[in-house]
């Protein structure tokens, strides 16, 4: 019997075919859990990680949190004292010296100069 | 080609969501798209373990391309099977001796193909359908395990193969031309001769 050329045979022979491709298709190779775990694995690893926020990890300490607050309220401090303490307690700030006696004692840090102007 | 899954979420909207750090939607995809591609190589290259090379490459290149991907430009599963394939098509390539047959120069067989498939057992037809296969020019392959046994349909081919969707059809119909003369040539060595 030739079936290559009878339209009829062809037509089983294509159903012999079908016959087949749905055993290929009901005995399809699986892909093994060992291997889709390693494409899990793949996708774990590649996978993008978000970037991290700007805001630093630990939260600020109260002292650097007002650091400058602190620094700015004792240098006001110191000031408010003096003025307290010239106020009150004149007695204990030394007067202003007389010339002579700071041309004295610039004399003794700038031994160089020529300070006799200043004592006129 | 079904984009959605049980949930109905596209794959596109996976792959996204991989992207943006979603590690569910990264292995929605793996159990989506792994087997089906696995399944494609393992008949195209005729070795499991080639095709799960090929598979993990493919798969790779997905997670590389997730942050960048371009919505609505090609469908995720198109762009894998064309990736499966390109790469299946390259290890083809290498194999220095396949001993294939150009399947097309045999002339028209002269036999009873459905008497000799009905006697065989599903097993039996799916070994013989696979070495069948195994012995078809390349090209051929691709298409018909394609459209006959992953059930595309020509356009998409068309899409994943880079080429008309008329050249598709005149794949398919040789291959499965090339197929019959090939199952019907090795009747007697599988040991349905006599139907």
């Amino acid at each position: 019997m030739n079936w290559g050329t009878d339209m009829d045979n062809e037509k089983l022979d294509d159903d012999a075919l079908d016959a087949l491709f749905a055993a290929g298709k009901a005995q399809a190779p699986e892909a093994t859990p060992a291997f889709l775990a390693r494409l899990n694995a793949d996708a774990a690893a590649a996978m993008p990680r978000p970037a991290p926020l700007a805001v630093p990890s630990g939260a600020p300490s109260l002292f650097t949190r007002f650091k400058g607050l602190f620094a700015a309220s004792g240098l006001s401090g110191a000031a408010a004292l003096g003025v307290w303490i010239g106020f009150v307690m004149p007695d204990l700030v030394p007067t202003v010296s007389p010339v002579s006696e700071d041309v004295a004692g610039l004399t003794m840090f700038l031994p160089g100069a020529d300070l006799s102007m200043l004592s006129e | 080609m079904d984009q959605s899954n049980e949930t109905g979420t596209p794959d596109e909207a996976l792959l996204i969501a991989f992207a943006n750090g979603d590690g569910a939607a990264g292995q929605a995809l793996v159990a989506r798209l792994g087997p089906m591609l696995f399944g494609y190589a393992a008949r195209v290259l005729g070795d499991p373990a080639e095709a799960e090379d090929v598979v993990q490459d493919v798969m790779m290149k997905l997670w590389k391309l997730a942050p960048d991907w371009r919505q609505g430009e090609a469908k995720v599963s198109t762009w894998a099977y064309r990736v499966t394939v390109n790469l299946c098509t390259d290890r083809l390539r290498r194999r220095k001796t396949r001993g294939q047959v150009d399947l097309d120069t045999i002339a028209e067989p002269a036999a009873d193909l459905k008497s000799a498939v009905e006697q065989m057992t599903e097993a039996d037809r799916a070994t013989a359908l696979q070495d069948a296969l195994d012995a078809l020019p390349d090209r051929q392959r691709q298409a018909v395990v394609l459209r006959h046994i992953e059930g595309l349909s020509n356009p998409e081919i068309a899409g994943i193969m880079d080429i008309g969707v008329e050249a598709v059809e005149s794949l398919t119909a040789r291959g499965k031309r090339a197929l019959k003369a090939a199952l019907i040539g090795r009747k007697d060595e599988l040991g349905y001769g006599h139907g």
